[in-house]
């Protein structure tokens, strides 16, 4: 009882902390900025069509209504088909640039980490040179390489120039996990009667397996909400991905903001779930090699 | 149980030679130290005898059987690391099941190796547990368990005890060595700790420069080390070494100091003085076979008192003789003071001397 008297009055007698309590104020305003548009976003897609134009604004819905998103998820009408199909597509070429990344980064990173051989270091920053320009200044020539390659509307044009965006970053994070995993304990699985290649899955892999996962997160959110590319990639209206697909909504149905709010709600869920499924990894993997041990 | 046969192994980086040559064999169950300072070559040449990296030229044979093409894995060895490598998601059971599991073991003779592997090093309460959450001398045993576990030919153990805080490291040391006694395996141990290969070795190899510089019991490296290095670096404290000029005085041999003490060496010892290639020869002396007088006698050399160092059991004095130091080991009641001039008289029975140009120990002629 006596301990807990005087922590209480030892909180008390500490003077007010103004830069810690304006820091708090900033958070609480950067907190409503992104979620207020979100929030916005959730309570429009359940409006009816007049609700969303009325003047002034309906806050919360007079008669909410999951109709905009049945629409978008029936495949047997027009829009559900349309809407489903860019689905699809996003989901393709993302978890298609996830995998292949995955399975290039992962060797290409152990041996940026374990092996020495002639032009390593070379190898190693050019591999960052392509993040030191902005990626619309590669938008004309990929383009016209992807027309010499005949891969403008198809997926396949998406993927590569995803993969040459995505693979840096993965490549160097990846890299650094390694970098973080003793060799004594390869040698010991070596010693123990394992080959190289089952030291690397047996005992590498699963140690490495936050790195990969926070890798996977990063380049298929990457591919999941690229646009400029593939807008200009893309023409096809079959072929096209949610963030172009969705823009075709806007044109086309101008006025049905319940509707497109139900569409980006909807685009925006992967994402979610992928980050609230996988995110201690997520984090663990941007502090690691921070602090030894 | 095994030989193991090095010869002439060579490894170098670039132009940077780790391993110069280093020929020798280790007995079948035989405990041999290969010991030295940092970057002397030793944990190369173990990692050799592990395969763990490749060659640059030489053989190496482990019971009988050329393995310089073969995997870690086929050349039937164990191993102990300094930071004891355990696999961290594995449970303390699966360490030691996992070099059986690679051999492919039958579940049953797995669980009932690992069982008598944990029996014998008392971590059997451990099983469960990983490796994170076991302490310092926990994780050694472990370590040391998964090696066992395996009944391998051969040993192979890099500094195994240099994590453990001094208190521990001494226990583990007997432990170790006891464990040896009983098992009679051939063992590789590399220290940086010449106490450790002293204490625990059958043979000791004292490297320096990528050059095995003496291969011997550890007894016959402490008496006759072959030159300065092995001197300097075996003993502790370690032999005093004082660069000193040979002058002859009629058919009497002398040795003097450019600080000008003086004192005339014995018939023997004069022999191995004049077969020096130069004038120059050093003088070794350990700290026990040194005598410290209050007043001149005839055969001792003035100096001062430098630091005086007690121990309990024994007190150490560094004295200076002109530029150089050497140590003195005293009776601790043996009343001594900084600063104090004293007379050191030398052992001549248990002096050494090396070639002031070669740095090799002389022997008699």
């Amino acid at each position: 009882m006596t301990d807990a008297t005087f922590s209480s009055r030892a909180i008390t007698k500490r003077p007010i902390d103004w830069w810690r309590w304006s820091g708090r104020v900033f958070l609480v305003f950067l907190l409503l900025f992104t979620v207020l548009p979100m929030v916005w976003m959730v309570l429009t897609s359940i409006k009816t069509q007049f609700a969303a134009m009325q003047y002034p604004p309906q806050w919360w819905p007079a008669e909410p209504t999951l109709q905009n998103y049945a629409r978008l998820l029936d495949p047997s009408n027009s829009v559900g088909q349309e809407f489903l199909r860019y689905f699809w597509n996003s989901f393709y070429v993302a978890l298609t640039t996830t995998v292949i990344g995955v399975v290039v980064a992962v060797p290409a990173a152990y041996a940026f980490s374990r092996f020495r051989f002639p032009g390593r270091t070379f190898l190693f920053f050019s591999v960052l040179l392509r993040n030191m320009f902005p990626a619309v200044v590669f938008l004309m020539p990929l383009f016209l390489l992807m027309r010499w390659l005949g891969l403008v509307n198809t997926h396949g044009s998406l993927i590569l120039t995803y993969l040459t965006f995505g693979l840096p970053l993965s490549i160097w994070l990846l890299k650094g996990f390694y970098d973080n995993i003793p060799i004594q304990l390869e040698q010991a699985a070596r010693i123990d009667g394992a080959t190289r290649f089952q030291a690397f899955i047996l005992i590498v892999m699963p140690l490495s397996s936050p790195g990969i996962i926070a890798t996977s997160i990063f380049s298929f959110i990457g591919a999941w909400n690229e646009y400029v590319y593939a807008y200009t990639f893309l023409s096809k209206q079959e072929s096209m991905t949610l963030p172009v697909g969705i823009q075709r909504f806007f044109t086309e149905f101008a006025t049905d903001w319940p509707g497109l709010m139900a569409a980006t709600f909807l685009m925006s869920v992967p994402v979610v779930v992928l980050f609230l499924v996988l995110q201690k990894y997520f984090v663990r993997a941007l502090t690691e090699g921070a602090v030894k041990n | 149980m095994a030989e193991v046969v090095l010869k002439e192994v060579v490894k170098h980086y670039g132009a940077h030679i780790a391993v110069n040559h280093v020929s020798l064999t280790v007995g079948d169950g035989e405990f041999v130290a290969l010991v030295g300072p940092s970057g002397c070559g030793k944990t190369t040449t173990l990692n050799l005898v592990a395969g763990l990296i490749p060659m640059s030229g030489g053989e190496i044979h482990i019971a009988d059987r050329l393995v310089n093409d073969l995997d870690p894995k086929d050349r039937d060895i164990a191993m102990v690391f300094q930071n004891y490598a355990l696999y961290p998601n594995k449970s303390v059971y699966k360490n030691l099941a996992f070099p059986l599991q690679m051999r492919k073991l039958a579940k049953p003779d797995i669980d009932a190796k690992v069982k008598e592997a944990a029996r014998v090093l008392d971590i059997t309460h451990l099983l469960e547990r990983r490796p994170r959450e076991l302490s310092g001398g926990q994780q050694q045993r472990v370590a040391l368990g998964r090696a066992l576990v395996r009944d391998p030919a051969v040993f192979l153990m890099d500094e195994p005890l240099s994590n453990l805080d001094a208190k521990l490291r001494v226990q583990m040391r007997s432990e170790l060595k006891r464990f040896h006694q009983d098992l009679h395996t051939t063992v590789i141990y590399v220290t940086h700790d010449q106490l450790e290969a002293v204490t625990m070795a059958d043979k000791m190899a004292v490297m320096s420069g990528g050059f095995l510089q003496q291969y011997d019991a550890p007894d016959m490296v402490f008496a006759k080390p072959v030159n300065t290095f092995v001197a300097g670096f075996i003993g502790s404290p370690a032999m005093s070494l004082v660069p000193v000029q040979v002058v002859r005085k009629g058919d009497a041999v002398w040795l003097r100091s450019v600080d000008g003490w003086e004192f005339e060496l014995s018939a023997e010892n004069g022999h191995k003085a004049l077969s020096a290639t130069s004038d120059k020869v050093v003088l070794g002396a350990r700290h026990s076979t040194l005598r410290i007088h209050k007043s001149a006698e005839p055969g001792t050399v003035p100096g001062r008192v430098y630091i005086v160092e007690p121990t309990g059991d024994v007190t150490f004095a560094q004295v200076k003789l002109g530029a150089s130091i050497i140590i003195v080991s005293l009776d601790p009641h043996f009343p001594i003071a900084p600063d104090e001039p004293v007379f050191v008289e030398f052992n001549q029975n248990k002096l050494h001397l090396f070639d002031g140009e070669t740095q090799m120990a002389l022997a008699a002629a």
